[in-house]
């Protein structure tokens, strides 16, 4: 289903086994956060490599989408360091991380209600305009052109989302899974470099799903977009991600390829308990 | 029926991205324009000074109001001070001779750099709370202009506007103040529409509707408010100087007190939040809406010959006017511009409803 020729095809062995030979685009070091008594966050370690498609997987309340928000900015750590291609970014605010080419999508959908779903996309352009009163006044000398140069690449990624048949429909009417395929193009349409995608399929059934499997790995293959994604559909995890870290409690207790990383004894006893990791470790066993 | 969308073949964005893309729409704006235009041959002084020329002036206010409230999201309480500053920024400038032109923007420069400072609250606060900030605006910009005397010229004076011209034109005449109302309601329709389809306006709706979605696009919350702030205070000011010039023609602290603000409030939540036909409808309701339930009343009661006490006739059509508000808000929140849209889209695929989506 991929057009573009693959370089790697979803997620070859190929893209674990060249791993460390990849640029870093993302390095958190150390993340603590806290709130209140709670340790959200107890020093917590990743690396995102270009390229790839890095799966957070976790029980509910493990970090995860605290991670995210230290990374984007809503959170500032309390500890810890944050670069992202090799320039620290540790503590800025949102706005500012999204101007070094970095998107994302929400948990709960953080659609723009009252405007029309080319209106929630044409928002995404907004780092790559120059937004003013004035242009406002004197549109036709000014804003016009601008408008029009960035409806473009606009459609290019309705197009490219199969979007073009709700495009002028208010975006609060059309039904959950093409909301979210909305979110996802105003984050591309962005053209960021990194994307992160925060439990991008919540409430979805399976066609829904594999649309939005789809959409991410030709994001990945014909826009270069290195992504983390959070997602609790382990299948889906496992079927696009060439990297796993999980995280339970605040802490990474595994990471690596993703069926070894969803195997691990911790991971099982972290989601199912202690007595399901000793059955299988028996079952290993035997 | 009338507003027919069939045949509309566009084949360039700019075309799709026009104010009036239907035939028909447009062809009504132009007629309300011509109409308008044609106001002074057609209409008596009365209906050209009583009524139309403050339509214009108090939809322009609304219009600025509308700006910071219906597209940004951030409630002001005192926008009748905002007119006030500008108001007498603007006369005190056109005393000393300034031309009318360089006063306007004055005006509404120096209410932008007032109401700015006061709206730099709202970066830490919201909904009510702002609410109780802009309030406080409104009675120190009160307290200040009256107990100035520099300013007001003493706590009872009123301040005479000397006769100005505007473009050359001079304001003495009624047709003249009237275009001169007309044209700068028209601009700021213009700017209004524009912001609608601009990434300008696109980034106050992102901060109004979800500002943490707004600002991992880029949106930086902090610029963004205060330029919410700056350009409705602006558009405040520049409309105090107008209303002062064209319409009360003498300016006195009393005039522009907290419920001028309420009032301005009410056109634009009766007319509609974060619509530009809204103002539009809502200013005419309330301007008129005790006007008519008067006449009304009166004429009901000259019918049935019924001896109305003095008071009653006095308090009925207000009460009616409040019943009519709280009706509108109960109904339909999103005020008359709403109602209007419900009407043509209906009208959009009359007969065939079961072709609406």
């Amino acid at each position: 289903m991929i057009a573009t020729p693959p370089v790697a095809s979803g997620p070859a062995p190929s893209a674990i086994a060249s791993r460390p030979d990849r640029p870093v685009v993302l390095s958190c070091q150390g993340i603590e956060r806290s709130f209140g008594g709670l340790r959200a966050l107890k020093g917590v370690s990743l690396e995102v490599r270009e390229g790839e498609i890095l799966g957070l997987v976790g029980p509910n309340g493990s970090g995860k989408t605290t991670m995210v928000n230290v990374v984007t900015g809503f959170y500032p750590p309390q500890g810890g360091r944050i670069t992202l291609y090799g320039d620290d970014v540790t503590g800025l605010a949102p706005h500012r991380v999204a101007q070094r080419r970095v998107a994302r999508t929400f948990q709960n959908l953080a659609l723009f209600k009252g405007m029309s779903v080319l209106d929630n996309i044409l928002i995404g352009r907004h780092v790559h305009m120059r937004p003013s009163a004035l242009g406002a006044l004197f549109y036709w000398w000014w804003a016009e052109r601008e408008e029009l140069a960035h409806r473009r690449v606009v459609e290019d990624v309705i197009e490219f989302m199969q979007l073009q048949d709700i495009r002028d429909e208010p975006v609060e009417v059309i039904p959950l899974g093409l909301q979210k395929r909305v979110e996802l193009a105003r984050a591309l349409v962005s053209e960021p470099r990194f994307l992160i995608l925060d439990e991008p399929m919540a409430g979805m059934n399976q066609e829904e799903k594999e649309y939005i499997a789809r959409f991410i790995l030709d994001a990945r293959e014909a826009r270069g977009v290195t992504i983390l994604i959070i997602e609790h559909h382990m299948d889906v995890v496992t079927a696009i991600c060439d990297h796993v870290v999980v995280l339970s409690y605040g802490e990474i207790i595994a990471e690596g390829p993703p069926a070894e990383a969803i195997a691990h004894p911790s991971v099982v006893s972290a989601y199912l308990g202690e007595r399901a990791a000793k059955r299988q470790r028996g079952g290993a066993a035997a | 029926m009338f507003y027919r969308r069939a045949g509309l073949r566009h084949t360039r964005y700019q075309d799709e991205r026009q104010l009036f893309p239907l035939a028909f729409d447009r062809g009504l704006v132009l007629t309300v324009l011509a109409f308008l235009i044609a106001a002074p041959l057609l209409l008596d002084r009365l209906w050209l000074t009583g009524y139309l020329l403050p339509w214009l002036i108090w939809t322009s206010a609304a219009l600025g109001l509308n700006l910071l409230m219906g597209w940004a999201g951030q409630i002001h309480l005192g926008y009748g001070a905002v007119m006030g500053i500008g108001a007498y920024a603007g006369v005190h400038l056109v005393r000393f001779g300034v031309p009318l032109e360089i006063a306007m923007i004055a005006g509404g420069i120096m209410s932008a750099g007032i109401g700015t400072v006061f709206g730099a609250a709202a970066l830490r606060m919201k909904g009510i709370y702002l609410a109780m900030a802009t309030l406080a605006m409104q009675f120190i910009v009160d307290f200040v202009i009256s107990h100035n005397a520099a300013i007001s010229g003493g706590t009872l004076a009123t301040l005479q506007v000397p006769a100005v011209r505007f473009l050359g034109v001079p304001l003495t005449s009624d047709w003249a103040t009237y275009y001169f109302a007309l044209f700068v309601c028209f601009v700021i329709t213009l700017f209004m529409l524009n912001v609608k389809r601009t990434s300008f306006g696109r980034a106050l709706a992102a901060l109004r509707e979800k500002d943490y979605a707004a600002q991992i696009l880029g949106v930086s919350t902090f610029r963004y408010k205060l330029m919410a702030f700056w350009v409705s205070s602006f558009i405040g000011g520049v409309v105090g100087t107008v209303l002062a010039v064209a319409y009360l023609r003498a300016v006195s602290p009393d005039q522009f007190h907290l419920e001028l603000s309420i009032q301005i409030l009410a056109m634009i939540i009766v007319g509609g939040l974060g619509s530009v036909l809204g103002p539009f409808f809502g200013t005419a309701l309330i301007l008129f809406a005790p006007i008519v339930l008067n006449n009304l009343l009166g004429s009901v009661a000259a019918t049935f010959g019924l001896d109305l006490p003095i008071d009653m006739r006095a308090h009925l059509p207000l009460l009616a006017y409040g019943l009519l508000v709280i009706g509108f808000l109960l109904y339909e929140p999103l005020g008359l511009a709403k109602l209007y849209a419900n009407f043509r889209n209906y009208m959009l695929v009359w007969p065939f409803r079961h072709a609406q989506r």
